[in-house]
């Protein structure tokens, strides 16, 4: 598949120290790509640099193998949906949405059919009268969302756009913009600090750190095969562990994991996902430990063990075993699956 | 349902002296000076005063030169404020700041200060035409002619009027705008298509605001403007203090009520146009 955005070398550094350095990205035609980070990690500063509304200091940006760094942003052909959704409150609907396509100059008769089409499309037919103050947040988002759409931009950015909406809401639209990118096919780039948004959505994510990727890859890879030890802890819960390296293995108390990056040691940090760790009272194998704390989630369990001088560990463990155990009792912990980083 | 009466009756009594004062200081005398504009000479009630307003030739002249003056400066104020406004809204840089820093001086120069040193500086012998008459360049007549009560205008209004404007601008979000960019509008499908109509009731304001104080205006006129034809304010004053028209003045006095009150109409139809579409 094509290369539809491309990001190379670009830097931007503000006055307060904080910005982005050796940004390199190549997002694909039709993909569906989220900078995932914490507050002021730059997946912003990235953003408005690729729609033209900052300046990078340094690098490029190419939109289908044409440089667009020195464009302004009404002459680029990216259309953003910012997290205010930015109406102009003093337009209807229709005029919010038919005055990209009259700067284009279109027909009068293809901007009303092309209106209608996509308030079908983002559910909302018939609205063309309201105005802005007369729709609700998931409503205005959604007509937002609709005026991006019309432009058919060739990469259309998200700027957190579901982060005003509540959660129910915000998870409908999250399967309705997966909804509209599969039947339209456009290239876009969503921002967000919501690690489960980006995950149920994203075909790749970039993790972002301090004004650098950390790590690209599908949603599965990235929680399964977390890169770096901040991207461990950044997605999803993770116990970490310390260990000492020797040679093959890991070994962290009487538990030897194996050693499959090759880490030079001598210390290293053992990361394992709740999920992946076994409880078991019947063997010897395995570090002991006592049950601290079951809370019961619904269908699962999370339970917390001691683990001494390797402090406290958690497991999710099914309802059923969950009721098996009680507090104080003593077990043998082991692990399905590990990875491991070395020590900072 | 009583507690009801209560807050109702409460609240009548808490608006009462603000009520009161507005009846005693300005209704009262607008009726007052309609009634006394209705006098005719031979003691009866007719219009012959509103009559004479547009009969005598000297009275059209002035209600005409009023009218110019005041459409002129309101245009040249409004013109210069909004860009100024814009300018310091959307621009950054040295000269952004000195003009933030400078523009509302003109508020604190007594107005009659001001117009002796626009005399001063504007005049036949004043100190530009002295500068640059060793350039060969004659300065046009700017001082005793409608020329100079414009200008006077222009800085007795600016100030307040780039505040009001400046004000409106700062509260369009950076964002709005950036939207209008991000779809491909450019600097004047942005102003015309959001800035302005986002601005419009301020603008509408200053409008009123600007025009009213340029048609009642009485200093500028009277120390800057020529003999003849006379800014209605100052028309005003003679009838009344020179020629002892008690009737006339209040004639005059009625007619510029009625003038400012016709762009008072326009005020509110918008703003209760606006509170339907709300609606």
């Amino acid at each position: 598949m094509s290369i539809q955005l491309s990001i190379r070398g670009m830097a931007k550094r503000y006055k307060t120290g904080e910005g982005v350095s050796d940004i390199n990205l190549d997002v694909r035609k039709g993909e569906l790509i989220t900078l995932l980070g914490p507050s002021g990690c730059g997946k912003t500063t990235v953003l408005r640099s690729i729609g033209g509304f900052l300046k990078p200091d340094a690098g490029d940006i190419l939109i289908e193998d044409r440089s667009v760094i020195a464009l302004p942003p009404e002459k680029r052909p990216t259309s953003m949906v910012f997290q205010s959704y930015n109406l102009w409150p003093h337009m209807s609907v229709y005029d919010n949405l038919a005055f990209g396509l009259q700067i284009r100059k279109k027909p009068k008769a293809e901007i009303r059919e092309s209106i209608a089409d996509v308030l079908r499309l983002v559910r909302l037919p018939g609205a063309e009268k309201k105005s802005p103050a007369q729709l609700s947040g998931g409503q205005q988002q959604r007509v937002a969302l609709a005026r991006s759409l019309l432009l058919k931009p060739a990469v259309l950015l998200l700027d957190e756009p579901f982060s005003a909406l509540d959660a129910k809401l915000r998870h409908e639209m999250r399967e309705e913009l997966r909804e509209i990118q599969s039947q339209t096919g456009l290239t876009m780039v969503f921002v967000t600090h919501d690690q489960e948004e980006a995950l149920s959505l994203s075909d790749r994510i970039v993790v972002m750190n301090h004004g650098r990727i950390e790590q690209i890859a599908a949603p599965q890879n990235i929680y399964n095969e977390p890169e770096s030890l901040y991207v461990a802890q950044f997605i999803g819960k993770m116990n970490f562990l310390e260990g000492v390296v020797e040679a093959d293995v890991i070994r962290v108390g009487e538990l030897a994991v194996p050693n499959a990056k090759r880490l030079a040691g001598p210390a290293a940090v053992v990361a394992v996902r709740p999920e992946d760790v076994n409880l078991d009272s019947g063997i010897k194998e395995g570090l002991p430990g006592a049950v601290k704390q079951i809370m019961v989630l619904g269908h699962y369990a999370e339970v917390s063990v001691n683990l001494g001088k390797h402090g406290i560990i958690r497991s999710f463990q099914s309802k059923d075993a969950a009721q098996a155990l009680s507090l104080g009792q003593h077990v043998r912990v082991s692990f399905a699956k590990v990875t491991s980083f070395p020590k900072e | 349902m009583i507690k009801g009466r209560k807050e109702a009756v409460l609240g009548l009594i808490m608006v009462s002296p603000a009520f009161l004062l507005l009846l005693i200081i300005v209704v009262l005398p607008i009726v007052q000076t309609f009634v006394v504009s209705l006098h005719s000479e031979d003691g009866g009630y007719d219009l012959s005063r509103y009559a004479f307003l547009f009969t005598d030739r000297l009275m059209r002249m002035n209600i005409v030169f009023t009218l110019k003056v005041t459409v002129i400066s309101s245009l040249l104020v409004l013109l210069v404020s909004y860009a100024m406004a814009l300018f310091m809204s959307f621009s950054s840089g040295k000269l952004v700041d000195l003009i933030r820093k400078t523009y509302m001086i003109p508020l604190f120069i007594p107005g009659v200060i001001a117009t002796y040193g626009l005399i001063n500086l504007l005049g036949n012998h004043g100190w530009l035409s002295r500068m640059l008459l060793p350039l060969g360049i004659a300065l046009p007549r700017l001082i005793f002619d409608e020329k100079g009560i414009v200008i006077a205008n222009l800085w007795f209004n600016i100030p307040f009027t780039t505040m009001l404007l400046t004000s409106a601008l700062a509260g369009i979000p950076a964002s709005v705008i950036e939207s209008a960019k991000d779809i491909g509008a450019g600097r004047l499908s942005v102003f015309l298509r959001v800035i302005f109509p986002l601005s419009y009731k301020t603008f509408l304001v200053a409008l009123t605001f600007v025009f009213m104080s340029v048609i009642g205006s009485f200093t500028a006129p009277y120390l800057l403007g020529p003999n003849s034809p006379q800014m209605l304010g100052v028309s005003m004053q003679q009838v009344f203090g020179i020629f002892r028209e008690q009737e006339q003045a209040a004639a005059m006095a009625v007619f510029t009520f009625l003038l400012c009150s016709v762009l008072g109409y326009f005020y509110i139809r918008s703003m209760a146009k606006d509170e339907a579409a709300r609606m």
